[in-house]
């Protein structure tokens, strides 16, 4: 076994909605979904360069197409999953094809004005939507005849879903297509010399972190049964985005641990009221500042350096 | 009828696009100074509203002096980005993408900031001049709208001569178009960036001032507004500050004669639509002088 570590946390995983309360349970269900939006945030930003502020929208998307098939259709969640992991891939597609021709600052504000714009929509289609009223008793997703209706029982599922959607990213990044990408951030015209398909391969990105955001969606939307345009405000984007950049974007354990933080930090803060916002805001801020790859990035250079520094003969390291 | 509609749109959509052009103005002042999109304008024109209100409202000063503080405030936050925020970013050589985060960061903590302290209420300050109204042509504008349209051909007018014929502005000018020459003369570039950020919150903070009589201001509006000026600045070009006077009012026309042609509800989306095909197929800008980097 090359990473013993890993059945210590998947032990840990599953022993851990035992040992916790509900409440904090809850809270893991809402980590796993956080993730799986994040990771395609994450995909963007750490491997692309990209910011992208448009990933609730596909939130939205996802939430919304379950809810309208499940509830309005009454046809099964899984196809509710399907159209909305495929509706959030095609209008990623539409958009990311003429807006990713963009780079830099003017992407980053276009996704926001794409963000803003799709809000106002799914405020104003309330025939579509449900507007503010949003759409209620969504049901609960069954698996093989088990109804998930708890916390405890959906906390499995979700980081299912979670670990899933982390191994297809992680084999994304791995393979051809990670290379193609650090490739085309780091020297865009080296990558156009070696064949890459620039704008293709960026559009592609952007679709799968669409999809990604669709699922996550879904899961939401299953999850609290209950969907509304108050979910899908431009602060949630700002959450997205905010997931990978405080865990480092180019690591997945990364955006786990920035899906953490997202759940965990307004509880802890709870009794202060609303301030939990200012604590994401000054955390954006000196990640930024002060570990810009973030809280993963920031220990694995703190790791290597010491193991350098113990690793070097005595001589070198005095020079 | 018709007609006086048609009138009362074009008056409303000049008064709000002249705010968007001073919202405008500041990111393009920012950009133009440092290179940098900032995603907070928005944010400083909030701050200089609701300072403005406080000091009237919990501090009892007159409304000169808390329009002054609302405005001085704006600078102050403006010169506190740079030199705690901004200053370590640059010397590190942080890429683009850090310093959009950074300034995202510092929109989500003012927003959350003024959330915290002043809660969901919608602020709003007294008229300049008096509250009445002045009638052209059947349709109505404010007295202070007037004193909005004026207050901003005033700025320009000193925004130019700042620039052109002020030692400090020119300055300000050559750090940005050649910091290393600009360092041989003996301009101290990483002050003038300074002043940059200055200037751009204290255009933020008027913007904020001007607009808090007219649309009530919350702590949510400083993103809308940010992306309302940046369209503004986009439309007239970002590299010629004055190109979002042109920008706003066309911008704030666009907005308000959707208001009446398709529907209030959508007058936000028409705005940003109008952004995004502007940013992808006119990327100068229609009075955009110099190429911009990014598009």
């Amino acid at each position: 076994m090359r990473r013993p570590w890993l059945i210590v946390l998947v032990v840990v995983w599953a022993l851990l909605p035992w040992v916790l309360g509900r409440h904090h349970v809850d809270l893991l269900v809402f980590a796993a979904i956080y993730t799986i939006a994040g990771l395609g945030v994450g995909l963007l930003l750490g491997h692309c360069g990209i910011v992208t502020l448009a990933q609730s929208v596909f939130y939205a998307m996802g939430a919304y197409a379950s809810a309208i098939i499940t509830v309005n259709l009454k046809l099964p969640a899984s196809l509710g999953f399907v159209v909305g992991m495929i509706a959030s891939g095609v209008i990623a597609l539409a958009l990311g094809w003429p807006v990713l021709r963009l780079t830099g600052f003017f992407l980053a504000v276009a996704t926001l004005a794409l963000a803003m714009i799709a809000n106002a929509l799914f405020f104003e289609w309330d025939w579509l939507t449900g507007g503010t009223v949003g759409i209620g008793a969504i049901p609960k997703l069954g698996l093989f005849g088990f109804v998930l209706d708890t916390p405890l029982t959906f906390y499995y599922f979700a980081w299912v879903v979670a670990a899933i959607a982390m191994l297809l990213v992680h084999n994304l990044v791995a393979g051809r297509t990670g290379l193609a990408m650090r490739g085309m951030r780091d020297s865009l015209d080296a990558a156009r010399v070696l064949a890459i398909d620039v704008h293709g391969l960026r559009v592609t990105i952007f679709v799968v972190c669409a999809v990604l955001g669709g699922v996550s969606g879904s899961l939401f939307a299953h999850y609290t049964g209950y969907v509304s345009v108050a979910s899908f405000t431009i602060d949630k984007a700002i959450l997205f985005l905010l997931i990978p950049v405080l865990g480092g974007a180019a690591s997945i354990p990364g955006v786990v641990v920035g899906a953490l933080f997202i759940t965990f930090v307004p509880e802890l803060l709870s009794k202060l009221g609303d301030f939990h916002g200012i604590v994401f805001g000054l955390a954006l801020i000196v990640v930024v500042i002060a570990a810009p790859h973030g809280i993963v990035g920031t220990i694995r250079q703190w790791r290597k350096r010491a193991l350098d520094e113990s690793t070097a003969t005595p001589g070198e390291a005095n020079k | 009828m018709f007609s006086s509609l048609v009138v009362q749109a074009i008056l409303s959509g000049v008064t709000n696009g002249v705010i968007y052009a001073l919202i405008g103005m500041g990111i393009a002042v920012i950009y133009k100074g440092s290179g940098v999109i900032n995603a907070a304008q928005g944010e400083f024109s909030l701050i200089g509203a609701v300072v403005a209100v406080f000091a009237m409202k919990a501090a009892g000063f007159s409304y000169p002096i808390a329009f002054i503080a609302g405005a001085v405030f704006g600078i102050l936050l403006g010169i506190v980005v740079d030199v705690v925020l901004v200053r370590p970013m640059v010397r590190r050589k942080a890429d683009e993408d850090a310093f959009l985060l950074l300034t995202i960061g510092i929109a989500f903590a003012i927003s959350a900031g003024v959330l915290f302290f002043a809660g969901r209420d919608y602020f709003t300050l007294p008229s300049i001049g008096s509250d009445g109204v002045a009638i052209v042509f059947d349709a109505t504008i404010r007295y202070h709208a007037i004193w909005v349209i004026v207050a901003c051909a005033a700025i320009v007018a000193a925004l130019r001569f700042f620039y052109r014929k002020t030692s400090f502005g020119l300055a300000m000018m050559a750090a940005s178009i050649d910091a290393d020459g600009a360092a041989t003369t003996g301009i101290n570039v990483a002050a003038m960036r300074t002043a940059t950020y200055g200037m751009g919150g204290l255009l933020g903070a008027l913007a904020g001032l001007l607009v808090a009589p007219i649309v009530p201001i919350s702590y949510y509006m400083g993103l809308v507004l940010t992306l309302k000026g940046f369209c503004a600045a986009m439309i007239g070009g970002l590299t010629n500050p004055m190109g979002a006077i042109v920008g706003g009012i066309i911008l704030g026309l666009v907005e308000s004669l959707a208001i009446v042609f398709i529907a209030s509800a959508y007058k936000d989306v028409v705005a940003f639509s109008v952004l995004l095909v502007i940013m992808i197929l006119v990327p100068q800008g229609i009075l955009g002088r110099r190429g911009r980097k990014g598009g």
